[in-house]
């Protein structure tokens, strides 16, 4: 007996097949993601968590380091600082192979304390080098003899013949330049005194060269051309003149045995006398002031700048200074004339390693280990390599990156957080809707389609070249500026030496003026005692990466933020306004908190995706290599510290692997380096995003309607 | 005041089989045809309906409001008057303008961009609220509203109901404290909830909640209640424990309800208002409006042969 036929018995197989196709297709395309996401984080985990493990500490420097590659000849009694030899430990781990005889010991060296008394007298790069040992130690530009001294360097004895008064002036200037014994020759000289009759004269080039120079008013019908040496022009005397004229000039333009002279209606000799004085400058190192260099210099002194002799007369108050033993013995040698007074010695001891290396072996160091045990060893001459490798970037390094992202993430969401949210909260609550909001949201569209790359340009020439700036030193280079308040206090010298100010000595010349007058002196900013408003940009600088990054997030957030606020129910605002709230308190007490889960996600995207750009910030805020971190090394006070710190630039991140990835020569060494800062990137990211996750939902828990 | 009161509930106990069976005592008034110019006519009831007995707190004269740039009219030519501490009724069927009217009562409907009013007056206590030098905040502190769907803030009960106050600057514990309790009990809410002042108004039930939401309107001390379908959200019991509510705040409040439960509307007004297609169609003590309506739509939409 045949089967009830239902309508629907038949239909299945045909379409089971179908169905079940599209479902594995549909798994297949997910399931890649999923093992494409585990292939990449797992090869990531796989080769970055060793190299974190092994370096440890040593990783986290705060600049990337060279390593070096040696090649080490066995040998004992090598001694090294214990912090270094950490460093050397984490960077071999091998050593077991090669060390022996470790034993820690502590090495005294000796440190100077010296009070520097007022009106010292003491060379220009002492000066540094003590500033630099002296953190909070400088010498300001008025309280520094401001009659700029320098020293400099003659390699080999010098012969001057200087005429009398340049010889007059040097002897003002500074006698101690001049030695006792010199000789002094009298040397005859003829002038002519000439009288020209007015009228049109033929001319050769030669004579026409020649009174170019002389006060003789005449003009020429043509012009010289270069290749045709022996042409004879025509020349207009206008009227009648007397001049006088050196023999050079006369026996050229006047000698009627050349050809195109011209005639003279008289001529008169007036013989005089020129005094030279002779002297030898023995080869040696020299200070003096510059203006007496400069004679010199005209008659042809070849020399080099000694930055250890140039001088400074430093006027401010005793100062208490440390310094070490070497550096002390060096400066009070060299500065016969420094003023010091209550020198103590202390003596530090600082843990130091000692160390016999068994074999002839392989032996990888950073920069800082290199340098250390090199300076250790010197003397001793126990630590013999035999040849040395160097891997740039490739000995850790990635603190300052990181640091520097930081900063760079804080300002940029900082921003963009405020612009986004005004922005948002303006379209969202008070704009009519209409064709300006229709174009807002066009435009912001189109932003969040621009490539990186674009805003890396955009923030370059807005943020880095254009943007305002308030400040006492503007660029000489300034778009435009305007004068705000006048200060009295002259920057401090610092500044001066670090960015070469032109200081006017006449206070209020025009902004063209003072850029003019800055550029003839070579220098790239200028100060009148007034602060200007300056169109001059902020340079490579955090700021401008992190104004660059927040316009690049701003329509990331901005759409978010709306998203959030639309999520707010109609009736938590009309029962605010109900009860008589005013449109801003409405929005302040009833609708921003309860928006906020959704700007703190917002924020979380926003963070996540600027933290790893790299185009943007390559021109506005990242450098590859910086020893300092953004605060360090300011030479500012107080706020202008701060905005000395905002204006410096930093190391970054993904700009750092962009570096090591694909900018430094590739080896075995840098491949570890490779694998750690994306490592550390990638769990920095991971832990930024786990926080706001978690604030997140907690915020989210208490906020719930 | 309470004499009134009984009398107006008696009638509606039995009223929609009073309504349906007995015919009209009196001759219906013919409905107002659309091509009929409405001044006219609303200038006439205006004088024989539209003025109660008792203090007069809102007076609307000839009031048309459009809410695309007066392109058409959402309301056409409303006159009532609205007498102060009663309970008045607005009703009609969906889309009929009452709830539109009863937000140009607070200027709730500046919050629609394109809104405006064509033709007329809104008077409260004597003052045209559309008039320029009038701020809306002071006037929505004096009439407050509530809304259809309970809206208590996501936050404590306390900080709810002294929103209001705080908003207007008061930060002293002590005169927040007493106002939150007086607003409470006012609320008949406070025996409920004073031990969980500190919990969030969520966790209350509907009734408890759009409860909260009164007391939050009357922390402010305003003059009128604009109601705006407070009990559409409630289960029964919860809209008897709203109504005897609005019922015991008659004696400080002036009230303006708007509602599609006839009965309710019976229940608990003295006065009620008729609406139909943007027009005022009948104005008039509620016992009328519900034994003797005057005009022929009334009487069918109240005994629910339409709307």
């Amino acid at each position: 007996m045949e089967p009830v036929q239902n309508p629907f018995s038949q239909q299945r197989n045909s379409q089971h097949a179908k169905e079940t196709a599209v479902k594995v297709t549909l798994i297949l395309f997910t399931y890649t993601i999923i093992i494409a996401a585990i292939a990449i984080f797992g090869k990531i985990i796989y080769e970055g968590s060793p190299v974190l493990w092994q370096k440890g500490w040593s990783f986290f420097t705060k600049k990337p380091q060279t390593l070096f590659v040696n090649q080490v000849e066995k040998g004992e009694g090598i001694e090294i600082p214990a912090k270094n030899f950490e460093g050397l430990l984490a960077n071999n781990p091998d050593a077991e192979h090669w060390l022996a005889n470790v034993t820690e010991f502590e090495k005294p060296a000796d440190f100077i304390q010296f009070d520097l008394l007022k009106n010292s007298r003491i060379g220009s790069g002492y000066l540094s080098e003590l500033e630099s040992l002296n953190p909070d130690f400088y010498i300001i530009y008025t309280e520094r003899d401001i009659d700029s001294p320098v020293g400099f360097i003659i390699q080999s004895d010098k012969e001057f013949s200087l005429p009398q008064a340049d010889y007059d002036a040097l002897k003002a200037a500074d006698p101690t330049l001049l030695p006792d014994e010199h000789s002094k020759r009298e040397i005859k000289l003829n002038q002519f005194r000439i009288t020209l009759a007015a009228g049109e004269y033929p001319i050769g080039k030669d004579a026409h060269d020649a009174l170019v120079s002389t006060e003789l008013v005449f003009q020429m019908r043509q012009t010289f051309a270069d290749d045709e040496p022996d042409k004879i022009n025509r020349t207009v005397i206008p009227y009648d003149q007397t001049i006088t004229v050196s023999g050079n000039v006369y026996f050229t333009a006047f000698d009627e045995d050349e050809r195109g002279t011209l005639p003279l209606k008289s001529m008169e000799q007036i013989p005089f006398t020129r005094t030279f004085h002779d002297f030898t400058l023995p080869a040696s190192s020299y200070h003096t002031l510059a203006h007496a260099l400069a004679i010199l210099e005209k008659h042809g002194v070849q020399h080099n700048h000694d930055t250890a002799k140039g001088s400074i007369i430093v006027n401010e108050n005793t100062r208490q200074l440390t310094a070490p033993r070497a550096f002390w013995d060096a400066l009070t040698r060299s500065n016969p004339q420094l003023k010091t007074a209550n020198v103590t010695t202390t003596t530090v001891n600082t843990p130091f390693v000692r160390f016999d290396i068994s074999k002839d072996t392989e032996i990888l160091l950073d920069t800082e280990d290199r340098e250390s045990i090199a300076a250790a060893n010197d003397a001793t001459g126990k630590f013999k390599t035999t040849s040395e490798e160097t891997h740039s970037y490739s000995g850790g390094g990635v603190i300052g990156p990181i640091i520097g992202t930081g900063l760079l993430v804080i300002i940029c969401m900082l921003v963009a957080l405020f612009t986004g949210i005004a922005a948002s909260v303006f379209l969202n609550e008070y704009a009519r809707k209409g064709g300006f909001v229709k174009t807002i949201r066009l435009a912001m569209l189109n932003l969040a389609g621009v490539p990186s790359i674009v805003f890396g340009l955009f923030g370059l020439g807005l943020f880095v070249i254009l943007a305002p700036c308030v400040t006492s030193t503007p660029k000489s280079s300034s778009a435009w500026m305007v004068p705000l308040v006048k200060i009295g206090s002259q920057p401090d010298l610092r500044i001066i030496e670090q960015k070469q100010i032109y200081i006017a000595q006449h206070a209020d010349l025009g902004s063209s003026e003072l850029s003019t007058l800055a550029a003839a002196d070579g220098a790239k900013h200028v100060y009148d005692g007034w602060i200007w408003l300056s169109l001059q940009g902020w340079g490579t600088s955090i700021l401008a990466g992190g104004f660059t990054l927040a316009m690049m997030v701003l329509p990331v957030i901005i759409t978010s933020c709306e998203e959030s606020l639309r999520a707010v129910p109609m009736g938590f605002r009309e029962a605010s306004l109900a009860l008589g709230a005013s449109k801003w308190q409405s929005i302040r007490t009833a609708v921003l908190p309860y928006a906020f889960p959704g700007i703190l996600t917002a924020s979380v995207l926003g963070i996540t995706r600027v933290a790893g750009e790299t185009a943007p910030i390559m021109f506005t805020a990242a450098v590859a290599e910086k020893s300092e971190l953004p605060w360090e090394g300011l030479k500012s006070t107080g706020f202008d510290a701060f905005l000395d710190f905002l204006q410096s630039s930093a190391q970054a991140l993904p700009y750092h692997i962009y570096t090591v990835a694909g900018r430094i020569p590739q080896s075995e060494y840098t491949q570890p380096m490779q694998y750690g800062s994306v490592l550390v990137f990638m769990l920095i990211v991971m832990f930024f995003a786990a926080i706001s996750v978690g604030l997140r939902i907690r915020v989210r828990k208490k906020l719930k309607w | 005041m309470n004499s009134q009161h009984t009398h107006s509930i008696d009638p509606t106990a039995n009223l929609s089989g009073q309504a349906v069976a007995t015919p009209e005592p009196e001759p219906p008034k013919a409905p107002p045809r659309k091509s009929q110019p409405p001044s006219t006519r609303t200038a006439m009831q205006t004088s024989i309906q539209n003025s109660p007995e008792g203090k007069t707190m809102i007076e609307i004269d000839d009031l048309s409001f459009s809410y695309d740039n007066g392109k058409t009219n959402t309301l056409h030519n409303i006159s009532l008057d609205i007498p102060e501490k009663q309970v008045t009724a607005f009703i009609g069927p969906s889309g009929c303008g009452k709830s539109t009217l009863l937000r140009c009562l607070n200027r709730m409907n500046d919050l629609v961009d394109t809104s405006c009013i064509t033709n007329g007056k809104i008077k409260i206590m004597g003052q045209d609220i559309n008039a320029k030098h009038v701020s809306p905040i002071e006037l929505r502190k004096q009439v407050g509203m509530v809304f259809q769907k309970y809206n208590p803030f996501p936050k404590s009960i306390y900080d709810n109901v002294a929103y209001g106050l705080r908003i207007q600057g008061i930060k002293k514990k002590s005169v927040l404290d007493e106002s939150v309790e007086r607003s409470l009990h006012g609320a008949a809410l406070w025996d409920e909830v004073k031990d969980r002042l500190k919990d969030s108004a969520l966790g209350l039930s509907g009734g408890q909640q759009q409860r909260l939401c009164i007391a939050r309107t009357i922390a402010v001390r305003p003059k009128v209640i604009l109601m705006d379908e407070p009990c559409s959200a409630l289960d029964p019991i919860a809209t008897a424990k709203v109504e005897e509510l609005m019922l015991e705040l008659r004696k400080d409040f002036t009230i303006v309800i708007v509602t599609h439960s006839m009965q309710q509307a019976s229940r608990i007004s003295d006065r009620t208002a008729f609406f139909y297609i943007g027009e005022l169609i009948e104005y008039d003590n509620t016992a009328n409006i519900f034994t003797n309506p005057s005009v022929k739509q009334t009487e069918d939409y109240i005994s629910g042969r339409f709307g």
